[in-house]
């Protein structure tokens, strides 16, 4: 019976707009504080009690809108049994801790603040238990986590507070992210993310491949959370934080969220091996570790927390056993273990309040001194230890019960016996706090006088003590309510049973009666076991937390400084590798068509020719710290390349190569003069071993790319452009087409970068002689290894004569360029390299007298000449940079075709040659920073003076 | 070239005329005087555009031969790269301002960068994609070396440039093999060439080249390696700006080209996308742990969240494009606010970036505390804030696109991950007792701390709209 009501909403959302006013009435006073977040906690109890009876009698109410509905998100709740008992807990509790934490926190405390975490935590939690949508439980679980970090960092002046509150956020924290991808995939099973269809699904889930991960996930989000073995260490160290804090989230509420949530997730998750064996054993563990642990522990705090470690255990425990009447006996104890753990939380805050200690040892006696304190604590101890009449006695009889029932991988009676131990160790526990805490001599060296603590403070304990007493009494009170929550757990289906005192002579009352005289022995025995357990070496859980932290720290950092150590050459390292890998990986799974074309007979020619690249390759490897040597063989590289692009009749590439390269060379022969004249070795052997094998592997990859592409046939782009070269392009020369026509942008672009890094290279020259670095290269000392006669003679002539030469040839490949190799680009570079070899014959300054326009114009107006042919276009109504082109006849010449592209041409051949001279003008004044002479004459030696020139200018 | 080309372009073309404009009349007058202003106008033309874009007409229109593509993706993420550059200006002005760091070329330089993010994302063309991201990197590489003064900030540049070269050889590399073997270098065109089914090889190759090459630009890992030194050495406001807009610009290209040019053939880069988004998730997670320095840490943890953001693209649905834009958004709203407060962590006025200076920060300044806070959780993921949904978005998009064992991954990714972004928290609140930072002052950077910690808070319940336009985004790109 489903009833849609959207008080639910409201419900949920009360606490949140809630915790908005006691943060703003900070200065208003505590009472005032405690009154508004009593208001909305009361508010949003009193609207669940009115949905109670209809729950009760079976209905669920459910409300929903939309959110993010792309994401599978609604802002969906329903209300059923569990979702109402804990509900009624989470705020029942809730007005009990603002009141008593109005008394307990002291006025320098800010109350407004407190009160604002204290109502979103509370809201967090509500939203736990209402959600009815997966995601949305993620969020309140978080929420939680986040809130209760807020809460426990309250006192941030206790400084044993600090590591506990980053272990709990750490371990619950983590493991809420666990979780969501647990409920990503029982979404993604399911096809929902709606916890009805969900808990509605629960065969087809445990059905699934995927059902051990989400399950193991949810766990492990649970088991955080709860405070589950092996997470169980976080809890006793989050209780530094205020005794409200601890009393509400360690006993009540938040750690068991991961309790309800393995209750809610029953019907999906329960019944199978895994779930058995995970969730019991982990819960039997939890319950004697914790039990045993809580034996031993002097600080009240620290003794309840493991004991809430232990019960939380036994409910684990319960849960896993997967029968339903199991469920009950868990439903059951949740309901009174709230009730007795969070009183007694609250006797230990009174106690600490004003004793102002919580070590056992120091306390004693407080029976006379603290009678109320005394009935309260003793009376919810009793419960917690299973004394018959209180509540606590009759859930656990339902797990022994159930206990003595449950076979462990065949075994009847492993179960039985541990959680009779676990019992026994409980019991041992209860009564220690009571006998060590209350009983014997009183003392007179509190380190406060004790005495009972006002009406306020001791009022909610009280409150819970009497509901102890009542369901211990009259158990029938509760059976509703756990009728409806554990059917809630079991999806409806329950077995008859009724919650009562006396079940006649059953095995659980035996191993109960065990339990509470071995405990009674135990604790006799307390003192000398309490020396033994000091003295018997035990892993230390947060020792270990923090060793496996440091651990984790030191391996992350050991991995960032073998792969991050800063060093370029690691990096490039990776770089290439991982793209090499790639590259394979993708080459070897591509499933290649077989070879289509026959090998070719190598002719001598290209033998000689590969062998030639191949040694000047090795030869730059071995020989590069040689800087002037490398850069020779680099040279003969270029030149076989352009040799190369002949044999492959690609002249004009050949051509552009062999002027590039000579300009490009003979520029970094005259800026070498200004480095070091060897790399210094930095690298070890294995690490230059290393470089080359992955070079090998880099280069070698690309190689048999090339191969496998040429012995295949494979659809091209070369037709297209034959075929369109002399029909679009007015030319027959295809790259020489597609430089100036198809590519005519990339050109353009081309003599910009050009001009522009000539631009850049003098700027960055003006800056450099400007700066520190000009001293630097006057007092570098440049002179030795210098010939005596630095322009000599033959080379001064025989430049000059090559001038006129080599300007025809400049203009013959300008002029022809557009239907033969050449053009503007090569013109220009071999122009620049006739103007180089007489800057390099004769010297610069006396060159520079003889240049007629300034190399930045020249620049300039190249572009600018390229530019407007380009523009021109659109007169023509065509696109930036078309060329047209028509064929003229004048009578004596023959016919011949002039295009547009030839004034681009030229524009092309300006910037280039303004481009290159420039670089080589900034080079020569660093020359001449550097303290190299300037010549006035052509010649050092002129022959008919028969006298040295430079010398004769010193 | 018509007209229609050009108002498509209007925008970029808008944007780099004020930037050659800015630069010109910065040069011949007031210089670095001017750079203050220039700042500001800067990120108001941004904020101007990005509305601009923003409330642009929808529908997809191409421009100069569909070389240009403006559609609801682009749109989409000009306008993340947009806000998120002025955002950073914005909150870098007064840093820079005191340090004597602020230069006039700076926001000209970012307004060029951002020219190029935004041809990026619009880039329908091999062409257009690497004139796009070199005109981005160019300037990045400049700003990144921007304190010449410094030995730290110019290694970052020299590092970032040598690498950022080697990537972009291997893209072009890359890219005329797709060339050669497509016939064209329209992305309409390749996607035909590249067909269903059997890509041809050399296609293929290509395509792991550019792969590459892109991947270096989001520092997916194994090409990530810059990304540390270079955080760590590059100026605070200019770490801010390499962890916001170019992050979402290079992940926009990468899905341009993956969606446009090779869509029908998403099983051949599925899987080395997965691959790469479980590497970035797992170093960026796992190296984050040693760090003590925060700068250094958010280069891991941006690592890490591009790792994520991969794995929406991996994925390959529709869905997958629209998480990885929401992931991405989310992100860069995270990153602005994490780096303003960055910028204001300061002792005796010079800059700290010890994460250990935090100590009881939370007590000093509760305020800027629980701001950072909130974006710490929410750039671990933890549910409320905004960051989960981002998380959720893609790892649903990963199950649903059969990778539920990258889910699964990243889940345990973000559960190692969290741990550092706690552990600054945890300095915060519980550090211990020790040398303080100044007070904050109230400026720009408190604006957009607190605002980006708003968003992550209040943008739970509706997420601002960011899904609806996703959801657009996404259907332009996969169809």
């Amino acid at each position: 019976m489903t009833v849609v009501d959207n008080t639910l909403i409201i419900i949920a959302l009360l606490p949140f707009i809630g915790a908005l006013v006691p943060g703003i009435m900070i200065r208003a006073g505590r009472n005032a504080s405690a009154f508004f977040t009593a208001v909305p906690t009361a508010l949003a109890l009193t609207m669940l009690l009115l949905h109670a009876p209809a729950v009760l009698s079976g209905e669920v109410i459910t409300a929903e809108i939309e959110w993010l509905p792309q994401l599978g998100l609604t802002a969906a709740f329903f209300l059923d049994g569990l979702g109402l008992m804990f509900a009624a807990m989470i705020l029942g509790v809730g007005l009990l801790i603002t009141l008593y934490a109005r008394f307990y926190l002291s006025g320098d405390d800010p109350m407004g603040q407190f009160y604002t975490y204290l109502l979103l935590f509370q809201g967090a939690m509500l939203g736990i238990v209402l959600s009815d949508n997966i995601l949305l439980l993620l969020i309140f679980w978080e929420l939680t986590s986040l809130s209760s970090f807020l809460l426990i960092g309250y006192w941030k002046h206790l400084p044993e507070g600090r590591q506990g509150a980053r272990m709990a956020l750490a371990v619950t924290g983590a493991g809420g992210l666990a979780m969501i991808g647990g409920m990503l995939i029982l979404g993604n099973i399911v096809g929902s993310y709606n916890l009805s269809d969900i808990l509605a699904s629960g065969e087809a889930i445990r059905a699934s491949e995927w059902y051990l991960p989400a399950l193991i996930l949810i766990l492990l989000g649970a088991f955080t959370k709860s405070a589950q073995f092996p997470f169980h260490f976080w809890l006793p160290h989050a209780m530094a934080a205020p005794t409200p804090v601890s009393a509400y989230l360690h006993s009540a509420t938040m750690v068991k969220a991961g309790v309800f949530l393995m209750a809610r997730m029953w019907p999906a998750l329960a019944g199978t091996d895994a779930w058995f064996y995970i969730v019991t054993g982990v819960g039997l563990i939890t319950m004697i570790l914790g039990a045993l642990i809580a034996l031993f522990k002097d600080d009240l705090k620290a003794l309840l927390a493991y004991s809430t470690v232990s019960h939380l255990g036994l409910l684990t425990m319960l849960l896993g056993f997967g029968t339903p009447i199991a469920a009950v006996a868990a439903v059951f104890h949740i309901l009174n273990h709230l009730t007795f753990k969070a009183a007694l939380f609250m006797t230990a805050g009174i106690i600490d309040h004003e004793a102002h200690t919580r070590d056992i040892k120091r306390l004693g006696g407080l029976r006379k001194l603290m009678p109320v304190t005394f009935i309260i604590g003793t009376f919810a101890a009793l419960s917690m230890a299973g004394i018959p009449l209180f509540n606590g006695f009759l859930s656990k009889e339902m797990m022994l019960e159930e206990a003595a029932h449950t076979d462990w991988a065949g075994n009847p009676y492993a179960v039985p016996i541990l959680a009779t131990i676990g019992a026994l160790l409980s019991v041992a526990y209860s009564f220690r706090f009571i006998v060590h805490v209350f009983f014997g001599p009183v003392r007179d060296n509190y380190p406060s006088k004790p005495h009972d603590p006002p009406f306020g403070m001791w009022a909610a304990p009280a409150l819970l003590v009497l509901a102890v007493v009542l369901i211990g009494l009259m158990p029938h009170l509760a059976e509703p309510v756990v009728r409806a929550a554990a059917g809630a757990v079991t999806g409806g289906v329950l077995p008859e049973f009724h919650l009562k005192i006396w079940h006649g002579v059953t095995p659980a009352l035996y191993m109960s009666g065990v339990a509470v005289l071995g405990g009674a022995i135990l604790l006799t025995l307390h003192a000398p076991l309490d020396r033994l357990w000091l003295r018997t070496p035990r892993p230390e859980a947060k020792v270990i937390f923090d060793r496996l932290m440091a651990a984790a720290v030191g391996l992350s950092r050991r991995i960032t400084e073998i792969t991050h150590d800063g060093s370029m050459s690691r990096y490039l390292a990776i770089f290439v590798a991982a793209t090499t890998v790639m590259g394979y990986v993708a080459w070897s799974g591509s499933g290649l068509p077989l070879p289509s074309r026959e090998l070719l007979p190598i002719p001598p020619l290209v033998f000689v020719g590969w062998i030639c690249i191949l040694l000047a390759t090795v030869s730059v490897a071995l020989m590069h710290r040689q800087r002037f040597r490398a850069l020779v063989v680099i040279g003969v590289i270029g030149l076989t390349i352009s040799v190369g692009f002949v044999y492959l009749s690609a002249p004009d590439l050949a051509l552009t190569q062999i002027s590039v390269e000579t300009v490009t060379i003979m520029l970094l022969l005259l800026a070498l003069h200004f480095l070091p004249k060897t790399t210094p070795i930095e690298s070890s052997v294995p690490r230059r071993i290393r470089d080359g094998v992955i070079a090998l592997a880099a280069g070698g990859g690309v190689a048999a790319l090339s191969y496998t592409f040429l012995l295949r046939d494979m659809p091209s782009i070369s037709e297209y452009h034959l075929a369109n070269s002399y029909k679009g392009g007015g030319g027959t020369n295809v790259v020489n087409v597609i430089l100036v026509d198809f590519r005519g942008y990339d050109t353009y672009g081309e003599i910009i970068v050009l001009g522009i890094a000539g631009l850049i290279i003098f700027a960055l020259m003006e800056a450099l002689l400007n700066g520190p670095a000009a001293r630097k290269l006057r007092n570098a000392d440049y002179s030795q290894d210098r010939s005596r006669d630095r322009h000599p003679l033959m080379m001064v002539i025989a430049t000059r004569v090559m001038m006129p030469v080599a300007i025809m040839v400049g203009v013959y490949i300008f002029l022809r360029g557009h239907n033969q190799p050449g053009g503007g680009f090569v013109a220009g570079l071999v122009i620049s390299i006739a103007l180089l070899m007489q800057y390099m014959a004769s010297g610069f300054a006396w060159t520079l007298r003889r240049q007629q326009i300034e190399y930045h114009s020249m620049i300039g107006s190249g572009v600018v000449i390229a530019g407007l042919t380009g523009a021109g276009a659109w007169l023509g109504g065509k696109p930036f940079l078309t060329s047209g082109f028509d064929y003229f006849h004048i009578p004596p010449i023959e016919e011949f075709e002039l295009a547009t592209a030839m004034l681009f041409d030229l524009g092309v051949f300006l910037a280039v040659l303004g481009a290159v001279m420039l670089m080589l003008y900034s080079l020569s004044r660093i020359a001449r920073y550097a303290g190299e002479t300037v010549n006035i004459e052509p010649m050092d030696y002129d022959p008919s003076k028969q006298v040295v020139m430079d010398e004769k200018e010193k | 070239m018509t007209e229609a080309d050009l108002n498509t372009i209007l925008p970029e073309i808008v944007l780099s005329l004020y930037a050659i404009a800015a630069l010109l009349v910065a040069v011949y007058s007031g210089k670095d005087k001017l750079a203050g202003p220039l700042i500001w106008i800067t990120a108001a033309l941004m904020a101007v555009l990005a509305a601009w874009i923003g409330f642009a007409e929808p529908g997809t229109h191409l421009a100069f031969g569909g070389m240009f593509v403006d559609d609801g993706f682009a749109r989409f993420a000009k306008v993340v790269i947009l806000v998120s550059a002025a955002s950073v200006l914005l909150m870098s002005r007064d840093y820079m301002m005191r340090r004597g760091m602020l230069k006039f070329e700076y926001p000209v330089l970012v307004s060029l960068s951002a020219v190029g993010m935004m041809m990026m994302v619009s880039a329908g063309d091999l062409m257009a994609l690497y004139m796009g991201l070199e005109l981005q990197s160019l300037a990045l590489y400049v700003v990144a070396a921007m304190r010449r003064d410094s030995l730290r900030s110019t290694e970052a540049g020299l590092k970032y440039f040598v690498l950022g070269a080697l990537s972009s050889g291997l893209l072009l590399y890359g890219a005329s093999l797709v060339y050669g073997y497509a016939g064209t270098t329209l992305f309409s065109g390749i996607i035909d060439a590249a067909g269903e089914g059997q890509t041809p090889i050399g296609l293929l190759i290509g395509l792991v080249f550019v792969m590459s090459g892109l991947a270096f630009k989001i520092s997916a890992v194994p090409f990530h390696m810059w990304t540390p030194d270079v955080y760590e050495g590059s100026p605070t406001p200019v770490t801010a700006f390499f962890a916001t807009a170019p992050k979402m610009a290079a992940m926009g290209l990468f899905a341009r080209v993956l969606f446009d040019a090779f869509g029908g053939v998403t099983q051949d880069w599925s899987q080395v996308l997965a691959l790469l988004s479980l590497l970035s998730m797992f170093l960026g997670a796992i190296a984050g742990v040693g760090q003590t320095d925060i700068k250094r840490l958010m280069a891991y943890s941006s690592i890490a969240h591009m790792g994520y953001a991969l794995m929406g693209l991996a994925a390959g649905t529709a869905f997958g494009v629209q998480a990885m834009l929401v992931y991405m958004a989310i992100y860069v709203t995270m990153s602005v606010g994490t780096f303003a407060f960055i910028l204001t962590m300061e002792r005796d006025g010079e800059p700290v970036t010890d994460m250990r200076a935090l100590n009881q920060y939370a007590k000093a300044e509760p305020g800027r505390a629980l701001a950072m806070l909130v974006l710490l959780f929410s750039l671990a993921g933890v549910p409320p804030m905004v960051g989960f949904f981002g998380k959720l978005y893609v790892l649903r998009a990963a199950y649903e696109g059969g990778l539920a064992w990258l889910a699964i991954a990243g889940v345990i990714a973000s559960v190692i991950g969290a741990f550092y972004y706690l552990r600054i928290v945890y300095y915060m609140y519980f550090g211990e007792e020790g040398e303080t930072l100044d007070r904050g002052r109230t400026s720009m950077p408190w604006v957009f701390l607190m605002g980006s910690a708003a968003v992550m808070l209040l943008g739970i319940f509706n997420l601002f709209g960011v899904e609806g336009a996703a959801i657009t985004a996404a259907a332009a790109l996969v169809n």
